[in-house]
Formats: C-alpha cells, structure tokens, sequence
C-alpha cells in the first residue's frame, strides 16, 4: 500500500474550517430563508393586489348606484312618512261627528208645542281611549194642556231619533219645572215648562242587532 | 456543543446567527407580513361590505318602485289635503275664508277667532299643527245653519266642529246665534 504524504494539511484544515465556519453557513441560511419569506410575501403582496382591483371595481360600481340607491331610499321614507300621516289624518277625518244630521235630528223632534232656547255642547274624550262622547245640555219650554208631557214627548222623541243613528244614547231631565206664565197656542192659553235635559252619546253607528240563530231544517216556518 | 465537537469562537458565531434569524423574523412578520395581511383582511371587509350594500340596493330599488306604485292614491289625497290650506300664517286667512264661506251661505257676520295652536301628540302629524277658533255668528236661522255646517263638515275635511251653542235671541224669534268652536288641521309653515 501506498504511503500519501499530506504537506499541505494545515492549509487544507484551514480551508474546511473556513468552510464549516458558523457564521457563514448561518448567513448562508438567513439569506435563504430571506429570499423564502420574500417570494411569501410577493405572493401575498400580488394576492393583496388582486383583492385591491377588485374592491376597487366593486366601489366603481357602488359609486354609480350609490346615488340612486340613496334617492330611493329617502323617497321610500317620504313615502312611508306620507302613508302613515294621510292614515292619521284619514282616521282623524273618518272619526269626526258631523253636527249637521244631528241637528236635523233634533229639529224633528220639536213639536209646535215646544221651543228650544239653548243647545250647548261638545265633543269629549279621545277615541283611540274608547272615552269619545258627545255631551250636550238642550234648554227649552213645552207648552200645553200638560206641559211636563210634552216636555217627555220630546224627551222621548230625541231617544229614539238619536238612538237609530247614535250608541248609547242617554237623555235626561236636568230640570224640568211649571212656569207661572200661561202661552197663547191656537187662540187658547195653555200652562207652561221649563225643562233642561242633559243628552249623552256616543258618536259611533249603533250597534246591529246579532243575526237570528239559523233555524231547524225540519221545522216549519209559520 | 462540546460534543459536537464546536469551539467556543463557533458557538458565539452559531448564537450571532441565531439572532439573526429572530431579528429577520420579527423584522418580517411586524413590519411587512402583519400590515400586509391586516391590508388585505380591511380590503376584504370593505368589499364585503360594499357587495352586501350593492346586493341590498337591487332590493331598495325594487322596493322604491312598488312603494311608489302602493302609495299613488296616499301621495295623492295627501297632496290633496295639503292643498286646502293656502300658504301663509293661518291668522291672515283662516278667518275671512270663514266669513266668506258663511257669507255665501246667507249667514252674515261670522267672526272667526284663533283661540290657540297646539302641535300634535302623534309623531307621524309632526309637521301638522291643530288651530283652534272660535267661531261666532249674531244672527242665524237654524235651518240655514244646519246647511251651512253641514256644506262646512263636507267642504272642510281637516277641519272638525269640537263644541257648539246654539241660543235663541229673545228679541227675534226665528233667529239664533251660534258659537262654534272648531279645530283645523294645518301643515307647519
């Protein structure tokens, strides 16, 4: 076998430790893995790029609808805004109570043997509370054989008149009381009353009366 | 590190580039990966966002154009209604529009009377103000004022008759005068 005589193995130590030197294979390492997390990034950056036109695309587009989006929805509020004041008004409209029918009402009920001198009142309470009512005081004087009768005949008559157009109508005498002064009716005197009736309702129809319970096939009408 | 065999020169070297390697990492992650990522992750909101609004105002367009055709007739009485009442301060034309009207109704002398003006409970009405008159007549007859009030209620939807008096004059007859106090719906100028 050969004998290999190395001269020159300090040069060569030197070179391998050159070689193996920590430093430069640490740097060597930090430059790779540099140029690793750099292509990560650019591909993130190019991916961020991307999502960038795009956004910028989707807010091209939102810039155009934008105005018309906003316009409709403010006309959409108004719209909404008119609806529901036009049903408030209509309701307040709908829930008034028209004095003209129930003034004619009452002047049909006033025979020639009494004259109203005074009706005062008014509208009350709220409707959305269920309260509403009409209050009123009617003033006048009957005159005749019986004058307190024909003070209850009116009585009577605004019952009924005002109870086919109104609920719960309640009328009665405040006052009702005999004047000491005698009235020519027809060339003949005759007594007089005094009468206040207080006259209360409410605005509302009346109420239907319920429907008859549907009868017995088998039973015969008469 | 002995048993590999590493010198001390070396492991300072191996430590050098261990922190090297943290101080390129820390570098990376804090000041480009992070504020890219947190770039990107606000760019992806925002177009979240902005496609959501888009997607909406397909719906807000449609709904604007059904509502528009729903509320024809609304937009039509309200318009209606805020056309019985001229422009300017109630005060200056309230009163003779009354005189006037009744006027014409062979009650003369109507005087009208702004009792107060109070603003509505309700929210929808809150552009809306309830005037209050008073209404006087000296001398009516009581058939001419059931026609007078009734072609008032019919005339004047906004306006509602709250109370009335009615007294026979001693001294006529066939005449009464009348008080009226009626409430008038008004738009706020």
């Amino acid at each position: 076998m050969a004998i290999h005589l190395n001269l020159l193995h300090e040069e060569i130590r030197q070179q391998r430790e050159r070689q193996r030197d920590p430093l430069k294979i640490g740097m060597m390492v930090l430059i790779v893995f540099g140029a690793i997390l750099f292509c990560y990034y650019m591909f993130n950056a190019y991916r961020t790029l991307e999502i960038k036109a795009k956004l910028s695309a989707v807010q091209r587009q939102w810039v155009k609808v934008e105005p018309n989006v906003t316009a409709a929805q403010k006309r959409s509020a108004e719209l909404t805004e008119i609806i529901k004041t036009t049903r408030v008004l209509e309701d307040y409209i709908e829930d008034r109570f028209f004095w003209a029918p129930f003034l004619e009402k009452v002047s049909r009920c006033v025979a020639p043997n009494t004259q109203l001198t005074n009706i005062e009142g008014g509208v009350e309470g709220n409707t959305q509370e269920g309260t509403r009512k009409v209050a009123l005081l009617i003033e006048g004087v009957a005159a005749g054989r019986e004058p307190r009768a024909a003070a209850e005949d009116l009585r009577q008559m605004l019952v009924e008149q005002l109870g086919q157009s109104y609920r719960d109508v309640k009328i009665e005498f405040k006052t009702l009381e005999d004047l000491d002064t005698l009235i020519s009716v027809g060339g003949t005197n005759t007594a007089m009353a005094h009468y206040i009736l207080t006259v209360n309702f409410n605005p509302k129809a009346p109420l239907k009366p319920a429907a008859a319970p549907p009868t017995d096939r088998g039973s015969k009408k008469r | 590190m002995k048993a590999l065999g590493l010198s001390k020169d070396q492991i300072k070297k191996i430590g050098l580039s261990s922190m090297g390697m943290v101080f390129l990492v820390y570098v990376y992650f804090t000041f480009f990966l992070g504020p890219l990522n947190r770039s990107r992750n606000t760019m992806l909101a925002t177009m979240d966002d902005v496609q959501n609004k888009l997607s909406s105002s397909k719906g807000e367009l449609a709904k604007a154009v059904t509502l528009e055709n729903q509320a024809k007739a609304a937009t039509t009485r309200f318009a209606a209604l805020k056309a019985l009442n001229p422009e300017g301060a109630p005060i200056a034309w309230f009163p003779p529009r009354i005189k006037l009207f009744f006027a014409n109704e062979q009650i003369d002398k109507a005087v009208a009377r702004l009792e107060n003006s109070v603003p509505f409970k309700e929210p929808e009405l809150a552009d809306w103000m309830r005037y209050n008159w008073m209404i006087n007549i000296p001398q009516a007859d009581y058939s001419a004022l059931g026609k007078a009030i009734a072609d008032l209620e019919n005339a004047e939807p906004l306006l509602s008759i709250t109370k009335l008096a009615i007294r026979a004059l001693p001294e006529q007859g066939q005449s009464q005068a009348v008080d009226i106090v009626a409430t008038n719906f008004i738009p706020k100028k």
